[in-house]
């Protein structure tokens, strides 16, 4: 690859650390101002000038202290480095297994965005798609399992990828709903995919809420009947109570390498990337931009309803109604990754730790979890602005600007001067 | 001439069904002409049930419609919309696709609620839900026009901040994702406004006797009528959503700022040229649109009187809808106040539905009857045409 | 004319951008109630001059002085409040708005304490103004319903209705028909008469000379000289512009010509505002042969062009290509039966930006197995194309990893022409192939247009600069509103013959096709 290609490469790497930087520091001025907020015995932190590393040697008190509810430093602590657990002396401990399962799913989603994302299109319906993924995947298995229990390892050799092939399948099809509005009546994607997620969440709801149709007629919870273990994907190192699966892990990883190869060196790749970057080019050049639409779309949708197999073959064990918010933390982990299918598994495990991590300080601290929400907006909203990175570079000494191009005698952009 | 501008004049003499025609259909695709057909039969058909055979299914579905109950939480439930709309109207004429309404409804929902439970008043409540989302809207601004942001994803970024932030604070504040119940608006006949409350409240005590229409009854008050006393008997943000949409209307259609905030949308350079800033007329644009969200949002929870924050939180895509109604209404805040009435008015009927249990209907499904028919619209009519500027960074002169 | 004082005057300024120097030192003094024709290349720095002078951008080094005072222009707004308006180039107008609005934007007259528009004053003034230069227009039509001439009007209106004395017009003949660019000189000889003072920017010598009283020549960033209009020849100002001897070059015509290779039959195509733009045209295009279409950009070029290359369906009629129709096959499935295709937008169109040359080497060929086998790209293939392009079309730099918008227009756009001649075509439809190439370049593609014509393709040529077309073709069609006028035969056409085609009125000695022209081709 050129120097060019890999330079702006390195400046979204700068990017997305800043963004990253920037959101934890903006998360801890907000956790500090909540912490003012509320109301508390003694102050969890306190700001004080000079500190008291200061005071200590020289005596006397700080000019000005003021205290805190919460602590945005032990907060931090515990959301990142909770969430590993006591990796150290026990690599299986159940956090750490957490993280992994959330790592695992939002591999998925974070990549069924960036799919879209590449080709031009915001899917924001990942999680309507991980949502029809797992309902369909749930409901069919439940059939489809218990007559082939005996089988033992068969069992899960047919079980597995049918599960995965049904979530796919489910999730591809309500993917290719708004990727068809949007090639054949112009629906933006951005309203159509929005409104499907309330679409799917309802019609899952009425589902399993019925016992005429799925729902558990044993259980109170609206839910459906849980799956024999043969569907389930195998624990292997981590304990079966962990709920998580080094295989669907390497499956996850082995899917991100498939879809890089299939951006990078395919003709379907090159098409896809071409309408997300030129359209126009696009159809230049021979690409017919509404199959792209659609197919890209379809593609997105069945790799967030593989994640929606992922998350009831590996997490669940059912389908539950009320599925946690996969495919929105999938837009942050593609945006973070520079929609590059392989930095999606750098930034699906970051998603991993902060999600996991919340339940750590959950439990720990008095801070409410949402708090991760808002990081995730934040992240979004610093990384869509790499000007600002690129100002204060500038400002800050020098930092490499490739994204630039000289400007023309006319005091356009890019090429020369036409007429 | 596109239904945006126009405005009837004296030399528009033909007769109104001919004009009524040639809205609906002049011009439209056959799909979209039999979709206008079809609708328009179910409606008359709809309303011919109700008047002849009030006890048939679709008769009690034309009562359930035609409820004074149902207008009023039209009513209720377009406030939200119509004002994130109106602002939506502002932002992307002038070239700033506000994606992020949503979450300006969300963040002004949340400090609605709080600022009235720490000044125990529903106004200062509305005030502050206002000053909140005018707030995030210029983070929105400065991050789209100064660091030339991708309008798009920096609205969704708007989006999921408040969606994480407003739970985050009820958490805090009330140890819980949903806030405690404060004070709501009153409705007019509450209000005690003089002379205002007595009088849709007077009973008009007259009966019409009219050739062809019939016996009129008025003996009761305005508040009483059937269907419209909804009207009379509102709380203020609905009075305040028709005085919007009538602002609106004017500042976009006949003042400068109106001119400027067009130009800025569909060509910056002519507007930079002529000497107007376009980064300010932006900026006006989407603090407006911060300004208005801010009051849709802090008035539906107010209407309520409590915050809840589960999920997608109380809005529920409110924000999203808004976007499809001004482009359903093409730009025009008459055109957006109709679309938004329609969208709400469904809210209202599925509500009331649920409500009455007339039929034996899956309250899932049928909640998702606002959603669908929003993506129906939009594919239907969604070929709005965009201000050619809309979405794109505009910088004056060399500035690199 | 007679007056002596100096309108506006520039004392050396200077104007960088990263790796360019746009005006080196440059003076430059305009007398009143004169005609001041600023004469250069493309890249020669006249429009840059003329932005410093309007506000747009800020000088590096020199002053600017308006009517014998120094000043300092922020912002335009600061050179209409002196008196300074400029026409661009592409039309600052908002096309949504009626002319009045338009010329009033920025400026418009309140009533009710400024809460609204007084739409009535406005039009009053426009109308005022309009009759007083004669330029007739009606301030209540759409401007998107507008003709070029009449924006172009439109513009000058706003500069006048600011207070404008001193009027820039930045290439105004670009978009003109030779009968508008009459119509235009008659306006500017009104307002000089009235006291105005007009710079007008063009790269054409014929006209610089014929309507401007001074002439200031640019070259790279420089002024090289400011004659008087009257006292100069047309050689002189050449060789100031381009900096050497021009020699007007002759070329070839077609020897062997064979078996027609596209055949257009009455072919109707929409715009994108559904408007007919293209109607009931045909033309045959043999082995052999160049056949051009001269006509003024816009008149239904662009979408007659889109159609026979797939990217826009017709309305009616038939494309046959190779004697096969064509109508209904893709863009791809041209591609593949061997139609090459230099658009006329090569940054939106011709090359994908963000990509690399060795990806866009193989824009149209992503699918073909010279590339690719079984769905995957062979990218060493691809570089080699690539390596093999950027050497043989002289790309700067000639790195094949360096992405495609780090290139000059020039550059790119030889790349382009590249890639498509070496797709081995059947026929090669070549819009503005040589537009903002330098003239070295310029003469490079047409040779290599003539060799492709020679090993026997067909070329269909589109070009709005007349010495090209009438230059290179063999057979020269004139288009004017969707329609072919005449086909004729270049050598034996004045330019006054054919401005007059371009402007639809048929000159002495010419008459309305007759379709079965199109469709009998001499064999």
């Amino acid at each position: 690859m050129g120097r060019l290609v890999r330079a702006s490469g390195f400046e979204r790497f700068l990017i997305s650390a800043s963004a990253l930087l920037l959101s934890v520091l903006i998360g801890a001025v907000i956790v500090l101002g909540a912490g003012r907020m509320t109301s508390c015995e003694t102050a969890a932190y306190t700001l004080a000038f000079p500190g008291a590393f200061v005071t200590q040697f020289v005596g006397g008190d700080a000019l000005f202290a003021m205290g805190f509810c919460y602590d945005p430093i032990a907060l931090y602590d515990l959301l990142f480095l909770g969430a590993l657990g006591d990796i150290l002396n026990d690599p299986t401990n159940g956090q750490f297994a957490t993280t992994i399962a959330e790592t695992t799913i939002l591999l998925f989603t974070g990549v069924a965005v960036a799919v879209a994302f590449r080709a031009g299109i915001f899917n924001i319906g990942a999680q309507g798609q991980l949502v029809m993924g797992a309902l369909v995947t749930g409901v069919v298995l439940v059939y489809v399992a218990p007559p082939l229990a005996g089988l033992g390892v068969f069992a899960a050799v047919i079980l597995l990828p049918l599960g995965l092939l049904l979530g796919a399948f489910a999730g591809g099809v309500y993917g290719a709903v708004p990727g068809a509005l949007k090639a054949y009546a112009d629906a933006n994607e951005v309203i159509t995919t929005i409104m499907l997620n309330f679409v799917a969440t309802s019609i899952a709801l009425f589902f399993v809420s019925r016992e005429q149709f799925f729902k558990d007629p044993e259980s109170f919870a609206n839910q459906t009947v849980s799956l024999p273990d043969v569907a389930m994907f195998p624990e292997l190192v981590f304990r079966a109570r962990d709920d998580v699966s080094l295989l669907a892990l390497a499956f996850g990883i082995a899917v991100l390498v498939g879809v890089w190869y299939l951006l990078r060196h395919t003709s379907f790749g090159y098409d896809l990337r071409t309408s997300g970057l030129q359209p126009d080019a696009a159809e230049y050049g021979g690409v017919d931009a509404d199959r792209t639409i659609v197919s890209s779309m379809t593609l997105s949708g069945a790799l967030a309803g593989i994640g929606g197999a992922v998350y009831v073959m590996m997490v669940l064990g059912n389908f539950q109604p009320g599925v946690p918010s996969y495919g929105f933390d999938g837009i942050t982990v593609s945006i973070l990754a520079g929609n590059n299918p392989l930095g999606v598994g750098f930034a699906a495990l970051l998603f991993g730790i902060l999600k996991s991590g919340s339940i750590v300080v959950q439990v720990g601290s008095d801070v409410p979890p949402a708090l991760v929400g808002v990081l995730r907006g934040l992240i979004i909203l610093f990384v869509a602005m790499p000007e600002f990175f690129r100002m204060a570079g500038r400002k800050f000494g020098s930092f490499h600007q490739p994204g630039e191009q000289p400007v023309a005698t006319d005091g356009g952009t890019g090429g020369g001067v036409d007429e | 001439m596109s239904s945006a501008d126009y405005v009837p004049s004296a030399s528009d003499v033909r007769a109104l069904p001919e004009r009524a025609y040639d809205r609906l259909f002049a011009g439209r695709s056959r799909v979209q002409q039999s979709v206008i057909a079809i609708t328009l039969a179910a409606v008359l058909s709809l309303v011919a049930f109700g008047v002849f055979a009030p006890e048939s299914t679709a008769g009690r579905l034309f009562a359930v419609l035609t409820a004074s109950s149902t207008l009023a939480a039209t009513l209720r439930l377009s406030v939200p919309i119509a004002f994130a709309a109106l602002g939506g109207i502002f932002a992307e004429k002038s070239g700033v696709i506000n994606i992020g309404l949503e979450g300006l409804l969300i963040i002004a929902a949340f400090t609605g609620i709080y600022a009235t439970d720490v000044t125990g008043s529903v106004w200062y409540g509305l005030a502050g839900g206002v000053v909140a989302s005018t707030l995030l809207a210029a983070l929105f601004a400065v991050v789209c026009i100064e660091f030339r942001a991708d309008q798009i994803i920096a609205g969704l970024a708007v989006w999921l901040i408040a969606l994480g932030l407003a739970p985050f604070l009820s958490s805090v504040i009330y140890g819980s994702k949903n806030t405690d119940s404060v004070a709501t608006f009153p409705t007019l006949t509450d209000m005690g406004i003089p002379f205002v409350s007595e009088f849709v409240t007077w009973e008009l005590g007259f009966v019409l006797d009219l050739p062809v229409v019939g016996v009129l009854d008025l003996q009761s008050s305005l508040v009483g009528l059937p269907f419209f006393g909804a009207l009379f008997d509102a709380g203020p943000p609905v009075y305040l959503m028709f005085a919007a949409v009538a602002l609106s209307w004017y500042t976009l259609n006949r003042t400068a700022f109106g001119r400027w905030v067009k130009a800025s949308g569909e060509n910056p350079k002519a507007l930079d040229t002529a000497g107007v800033n376009v980064h300010r007329v932006r900026y006006v644009a989407v603090l407006l649109s911060g300004v208005l969200a801010g009051v849709g949002g802090a008035a539906l929870a107010l209407g309520i009187g409590q915050f809840t924050g589960n999920g997608p939180t109380m809005v529920n895509g409110k924000g999203f809808i808004a976007i499809v109604a001004y482009l359903f209404g093409n730009y025009n805040p008459v055109g957006a106040l109709a679309s938004t009435m329609l969208f709400a008015g469904l809210d209202a009927t599925q509500l009331t539905l649920q409500a009455r249990d007339v039929f034996n209907v899956p309250t899932e499904l049928v909640r998702t009857i606002p959603y669908i028919t929003v993506i129906v619209v939009l594919a239907l009519f969604g070929r709005t045409r965009l201000p050619s500027a809309a979405g794109d960074h505009y910088e004056s002169g060399e500035d690199e | 004319m007679t007056q002596t004082d100096t309108a506006v005057r520039l004392d050396a300024i200077t104007k960088r951008f990263p790796g360019v120097v746009a005006n080196d030192d440059v003076d430059l003094a305009v007398e009143r109630g004169s005609v001041h024709a600023l004469l250069g290349e493309n890249g020669a720095g006249k429009t840059t001059l003329m932005n410093v002078l309007y506000g747009l951008y800020q000088p590096d080094g020199g002053r600017v002085v308006v009517d014998g005072q120094p000043r300092e222009f922020d912002s335009p707004r600061d050179a209409i409040d002196a008196g300074v308006g400029m026409i661009h180039q592409h039309f600052m107008l908002v096309d949504t708005m009626t002319v009045a609005e338009n010329i009033a934007l920025g400026n418009e007259p309140r009533k009710w304490g400024g809460l609204a528009v007084d739409s009535e004053a406005t039009r009053r003034e426009v109308v005022e103004l309009s009759d007083r230069y004669g330029f007739g227009v009606d301030p209540d039509q759409t401007v998107a319903d507008a003709s070029v001439g009449v924006q172009q009007r439109v513009e000058i209106l706003k500069a006048l209705y600011r207070g404008a004395d001193v009027l820039i017009l930045d290439e105004p003949t670009a978009v003109l028909t030779p009968q508008e660019v009459e119509d235009l000189f008659d306006v500017l000889e009104e307002l000089t008469d009235q006291g105005k003072t007009v710079i007008f920017i063009t790269h054409k010598l014929g006209e610089a000379m014929h309507a401007a009283d001074d002439v200031t020549v640019l070259r790279d960033g420089k002024n090289v000289a400011t004659v008087d209009a009257a006292d100069t020849t047309r050689e002189e100002l050449a060789e100031l512009m381009v900096g050497r001897e021009v020699v007007l070059e002759v070329e070839s015509r077609a020897t062997d010509v064979g078996d027609v290779v596209l055949d257009v039959d009455s072919l109707s195509v929409l715009d994108d505002r559904e408007v007919p733009a293209v109607t009931d045209v045909s033309f045959a295009v043999r082995e052999g042969e160049v056949f051009g279409i001269a006509g003024v950009d816009g008149n239904g070029q662009a979408e007659l062009v889109e159609a026979i290359t797939g990217l826009r369906d017709p309305e009616t009629g038939d494309v046959a290509f190779d004697g096969r129709s064509v109508t209904d096959d893709s863009r791809r499935e041209r591609i593949e039966d061997g139609m090459a295709y230099i658009p006329e937008d090569r940054q939106e169109r011709g090359l994908v930006m963000d990509f690399d040359l060795v990806e866009n080497a193989i824009l149209g060929s992503q699918h073909s197995p010279s590339f690719s086998s079984r769905g995957t790209i062979d990218w060493q293939q691809s570089r080699e194309h690539a390596d093999a392009v950027v050497d043989e079309y002289d790309v700067r730099p000639g790195n094949p990893d360096a992405r495609a918008v780090s290139l000059s227009g020039g550059n790119q756009q030889k790349f382009i022409v590249g890639r498509e001649f070496e797709r081995d075509p059947r026929l090669v439809v070549a819009t503005h192939p040589t537009r903002g190439v330098d003239i070295g370049s310029q003469e490079f593609i047409h040779d290599r247009l003539l060799e492709l014509r020679d090993e026997g393709r067909g070329v269909l040529l589109v070009s709005s600069k007349l010495d090209e077309v009438q230059g290179l073709s063999d057979r020269l069609a004139v288009m004017h509103d969707g329609d072919l006028m005449a086909v004729v035969d270049p050598d034996d056409i004045t330019e006054e013959e054919l401005g007059l085609l371009m402007a639809g009125e048929y000159p002495e000695g010419y008459e309305p096709r007759d379709e079965r022209d199109a469709m009998e081709v001499p064999q």
